[in-house]
């Protein structure tokens, strides 16, 4: 213990000091140069270990796994070039083309559930009194604090399905029991991809709560003279919602959007440990996963992660783009 | 050590500025290589009543040998072996727990072969039959064998079972036959559950794996397993044939075949001691379901009088009996001399005298102290296992993991749920099979 101690304070010390002198070498070398080049050169040098971070961290390991998508047995001694095999072998099989819709699935339907419901509750608790609204807020923000893998448990519970006529365990089938019906296999029941929308409702669940917080916010930054401008005008609650509120915090429905957007193109937990895939509930996160870590294939692990980043992308630039216009119009 | 490595994290940091506090975070660690002249280390992931018994006699060897030995328990060493090899920074000996795993450590460089450590002569004869055979990786020998599980076993609610006379199966079809007699009395005969989160389907490829031994042989087993005998030979086809009699007949499992798939593997047990008569009264499953986790409390506790076990019956009588089995291998990753020694110690009977008697440890060593398992029912599987033609290892663990933890598990898993049908499964496994 003591051992380890000093070994991280050490390393806390080094790194510090080790960043000082850096930064004081980059200095010293700018003050050596002309005047001119001093004040034109000095911040790039100051912003040039932040790239390098950006660099190895980020470029590096994304131009590695564009290679390695290429690649067949990555770190054995085997490691080969295939070419475009690791593209093709995943694209025309028909358990990745499932993956791929159940993927398309959840892209579609959670980010915007997410926003309308988040956006709901978060104009409806508005009109609460306070102690309501915060009893409300914290209700449903409250699972956005549980781990994904503890969610799954709970949920677990909520699906858990036992032979008909044993005691039921779960909460939804002990209701159905209740009522006097057969027990639902409710993960095993692909018919219409229904077990992967049980799977989302999860997602919604922990995701409510996120998009709640920032469209409260974002609705109580609406300046209050708008709105009575528009009630004095003449214009209905509906009204005052869709056409004063809604346009006003646009840039936050966005940017939940694409937030839960790209949480939702990676989502993995909830389906590894609820299912693992099985059922025809995979998703491109968990199958990620299974090539990198399961069947020990980086090649395919990495196509399929490329495939991804060229999904994102485009999402990634319209993001940047939107922020940029609204903070040129602030 | 300490030294060498604070460099090498200097270095990097100098690079990272600011991201020392992160580097400091993985900073110091445990273990390290023998070589140095330490204590050897040894890693497992066992219970830890098992990891505790094996410690104690394990110090007490090592005192008599001269050397120091620290046994630490992980989780999940089968994964963390490796980040572990990449690290630099592996254990001198490490119990893994699959055949799968020890090959894929050996691949990477990080394993020393046993046959000149081991008197491998005197091992084949007091082990149980095929144990080293388990631990081979190109023909050398890479993983001893120290504590094993058994999974060719049938449970049955033992009071039950002999109020009603049922007699005991000594082949496959006399099975068949008993399950029918259960049905024709009214009854339900299997328990068959195997939802098990991330891991679903293991418990229906344990069965293919029983099956296609006992159809086609030791040989033909290990041919399987080494994918020498596609996933469509008819021996397969044969084994699954009988699987899917048990599975899908109208009638012979407890819920019927969405209750297979959808419920958890932990819950077989449970409606074989169901008040006035068992929901249902044969479940095959390993050694390992013999614990409270499983099995009722009151049933646990009177283990003897409540639960009745046998090995699962070979194709024919007295023909050739293969048990399949699982357990940890100690693998050798250090090439100093204490590391040896501690191996040698390893591969002892006396190693688990204390173990056995406070968990669900077997000893593979036939002439280990019956006498020192807690209970009947544990004696009675060890049994099944000295007394088999083989003990062969789980073979879904031996398959590439993209086969034996990925397609096996997950087509048998869509088999079983009705979402393909069986010839198909066994195409789509043979097919995932990987090329090199």
């Amino acid at each position: 213990m003591l051992e380890k101690t000093l070994t991280a304070l050490i390393t806390v010390l080094a790194g510090i000091g080790a960043a000082l002198i850096l930064y004081w070498v980059l200095n010293k070398i700018s003050e050596l140069l002309p005047e001119k080049y001093e004040e034109r050169l000095k911040p790039w040098f100051y912003i040039l270990p932040a790239y390098a971070a950006i660099a190895i961290f980020v470029i590096y390991p994304a131009v590695q796994t564009f290679i390695y998508s290429f690649k067949t047995k990555v770190g054995f001694p085997a490691e080969t070039w295939t070419g475009i095999d690791n593209y093709t072998t995943l694209l025309s099989s028909d358990a990745f083309r499932q993956t791929l819709l159940n993927t398309f699935l959840w892209i579609l339907f959670v980010p915007v559930t997410v926003v309308v419901l988040g956006l709901l509750v978060a104009l409806l608790a508005d009109r609460l009194a306070t102690r309501g609204e915060n009893a409300v807020k914290t209700l449903i923000f409250m699972p956005m604090a549980i781990s994904m893998v503890g969610a799954a448990t709970v949920w677990g519970l909520v699906y858990d399905y036992r032979p008909p006529g044993r005691p039921q365990v779960g909460l939804l089938n002990g209701i159905v029991d209740a009522l006097g019906g057969d027990p639902i296999a409710w993960l095993q029941e692909n018919t219409l991809h229904f077990n992967s929308f049980l799977l989302m409702v999860m997602l919604l669940w922990m995701n409510v709560g996120f998009a709640m917080v920032l469209l409260s916010a974002a609705v109580k930054g609406v300046p209050t003279e708008t709105l009575e401008a528009a009630r004095i005008d003449g214009a209905g609650e509906r009204q005052v919602y869709l056409r004063v509120v809604l346009p006003q915090i646009k840039g936050s429905i966005i940017t939940v959007f694409i937030t839960v957007l790209i949480g939702v193109m990676k989502v993995f937990d909830i389906v590894f440990v609820m299912t693992n895939g099985n059922f025809n509930t995979n998703i491109v996160g968990n199958e990620f996963y299974l090539q990198f870590f399961n069947n020990n294939n980086q090649g395919a692990a990495a196509a399929i992660a490329v495939m991804l980043m060229l999904a994102v992308i485009p999402i990634m630039i319209y993001q940047v783009r939107t922020f940029r216009a609204e903070e040129a119009g602030r | 050590m300490l030294q060498r490595r604070t460099r090498r994290k200097m270095a990097a940091t100098a690079v990272a500025g600011a991201l020392a506090l992160t580097a400091a975070a993985c900073g110091g660690d445990d273990g390290g290589s023998g070589d140095d002249g330490g204590p050897v280390t040894i890693w497992m992931s066992l219970d830890q009543s098992v990891v505790d018994g094996i410690d104690k006699q394990m110090q007490i060897a090592a005192e008599e040998a001269g050397i120091e030995v620290n046994i630490e328990r992980v989780d999940g060493i089968d994964k963390l072996i490796k980040t572990k090899i990449q690290a630099g920074d592996t254990p001198d000996i490490a119990l893994l727990p699959q055949p799968g795993v020890v090959a894929s450590v050996v691949e990477l460089g990080a394993a020393f072969p046993l046959d000149d450590v081991l008197d491998t002569d005197a091992l084949e004869s007091s082990m149980v039959a095929g144990a080293l055979d388990a631990g081979m990786v190109d023909d050398q020998l890479y993983g001893l064998l120290t504590s094993m599980n058994v999974k060719s076993l049938i449970f049955y609610p033992k009071k039950a079972f002999e109020e009603a006379g049922y007699p005991q199966p000594e082949s496959l079809d006399e099975l068949t036959e008993l399950a029918d007699q259960i049905k024709s009395d009214g009854g339900t005969p299997w328990c068959l559950t195997m939802e098990s989160g991330d891991a679903t389907g293991w418990v229906a490829t344990d069965w293919m794996e029983d099956l296609v031994m006992r159809y086609g042989g030791a040989d033909a087993y290990n041919d399987w397993v080494s994918h020498d005998l596609p996933f469509t030979d008819p021996v397969v086809k044969e084994a699954a044939a009988y699987f899917e009699n048990v599975a899908l007949t109208e009638g012979n499992v407890l819920g019927g075949q969405q209750a297979i798939t959808a419920t958890p593997f932990t819950e077989a047990a449970r409606p074989m001691f169901d008040e006035g008569e068992p929901g249902c009264w044969l479940l095959k499953q390993g050694s390992f379901f013999v614990g409270p986790d499983f099995l009722p409390e009151d049933v646990f506790a009177n283990l003897d009088e409540e639960l009745g076990v046998m090995g699962f019956p070979p194709a024919e009588a007295g023909g050739e009996n293969p048990v399949l089995g699982g357990g940890d291998l100690a693998v050798l990753m250090s090439e100093s001399e204490d590391a040896k020694t501690a191996m040698n110690l390893l591969a002892t009977a006396d190693i688990g005298k204390d173990a056995a008697p406070v968990s669900s440890f077997i000893s593979p060593f036939k002439d280990f102290d019956a006498s020192l398992y807690p209970s009947e029912t544990t004696r009675t599987i060890a049994n099944v296992a000295y007394d088999s033609t083989a003990f062969l290892f789980d073979g879904s663990d031996s398959m590439p993991a993209e086969v034996g933890a990925g397609s096996f598990w997950k087509e048998m898993t869509a088999w079983l749920n009705g979402d393909t049908d069986i010839d198909t499964a066994l195409q789509n496994i043979d097919d995932s099979w990987p090329s090199s």
